[in-house]
């Protein structure tokens, strides 16, 4: 079933530079957003392997790795490097007016 | 935080991590107990619950393949076998998980060429 | 009598299966605890496991020159013609 949208004001456009990222609390969920080359992802910041905070990791490009056991996923789908099936739930990105707005309720999102 | 409620939480992490690949904890309740509480047990002397049955070496990039569960970084030999090394997961299919023999990396190898 | 030697981890369940395994038969065995062993044995037993081709999983048996990565009690038997 297709949720309504939900879209949350994150940061302001000039909060982040390119290959920063900085984990925020929106509506109680532990959401991660970064900037890579002008775009903005944000994803859960929760690691699925052992929910270990991503924003302590290090980001490379699309890929940020696990400060925790190096487990490396891809920002853009949350798809976990060495398993495709173990994501991480990301969330879409709007950006309206220099801010940035995460839409919540995307589809596999989870908290 | 005690034992028995840490195995707990690794059990509720580890089930998410594993189902999406095909796997589950095996049926065998008393391994399983067994071998959650050795992870728990190396968790609190090195910092991360290591595989019980695999041996580290002290780098890095090699150890941290055998955070359990290490499926993702051994999918095809685990996936022949239909267990993890240790035995502590299974497909999810596996109903008597004894009939299944531990097969050497090497054996394994062998047979696929 | 073939001589056994077998590396273990202390906390591997198939590795006291193992031990008990040849115990059940009377078959004296030595075995080192590799997660328990000092730097030196650890490097030693690495460099033996390299030798044959193997991962460090465990338990790691010697059968004389044979060697049976995994518990495996029917390979074990007719190593030793039991
Ligand atoms: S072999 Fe099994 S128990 Fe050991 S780390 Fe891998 S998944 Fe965990
Ligand atoms: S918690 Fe992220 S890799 Fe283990």
């Amino acid at each position: 079933m297709k949720q309504e949208d939900n879209w949350i004001f994150a940061l302001k456009t000039d909060d982040l530079g390119n290959g920063e990222k900085k984990p925020l609390l929106l509506e109680n969920n532990k959401v991660l957003v970064l900037r890579i080359d002008g775009d903005f992802f944000a994803m859960s910041n929760k690691c699925p392997h052992m929910e270990c905070p991503l924003s302590k990791g290090t980001l490379e490009q699309y890929v940020i790795k696990c400060p925790c056991h190096d487990w490396r996923f891809d920002v853009r789908e949350g798809k976990f490097l060495d398993a495709e099936e173990i994501r991480v739930p990301i969330y879409e990105t709007k950006v309206m007016e220099e801010s940035v707005f995460v839409n919540l309720n995307m589809e596999g999102a989870g908290k | 935080m005690d034992n028995e409620k840490r195995k707990g939480q690794l059990r509720t992490m580890f089930s998410k991590v594993v189902d999406p690949l095909g796997y589950k904890f095996s049926p065998d309740e008393e391994l399983v107990d067994f071998l959650l509480e050795q992870e728990v047990n190396i968790e609190k002397e090195k910092g991360s619950p290591f595989c019980p049955c695999q041996g580290l070496t002290g780098e890095r990039e090699h150890d941290m393949k055998l955070v359990c569960p290490c499926i993702p970084f051994h999918r095809e030999h685990y996936d022949a076998m239909r267990r993890c090394w240790c035995g502590l997961y299974v497909h999810k299919d596996v109903k008597d998980p004894d009939s299944l023999p531990q097969i050497s990396l090497k054996e394994f190898l062998e047979a696929k060429k | 009598m073939k001589k056994v030697v077998m590396y273990t981890l202390s906390t591997c369940p198939w590795c006291m299966r193992a031990k008990k395994f040849f115990r059940e038969h009377d078959i004296p065995f030595e075995y080192t605890d590799y997660d328990k062993a000092d730097d030196n044995t650890k490097k030693a037993i690495r460099e033996d496991c390299l030798a044959h081709k193997s991962e460090m999983s465990f338990p790691f048996v010697k059968i004389d020159d044979d060697v049976v990565v995994g518990y495996n009690p029917d390979k074990y038997a007719k190593l030793l013609g039991l």
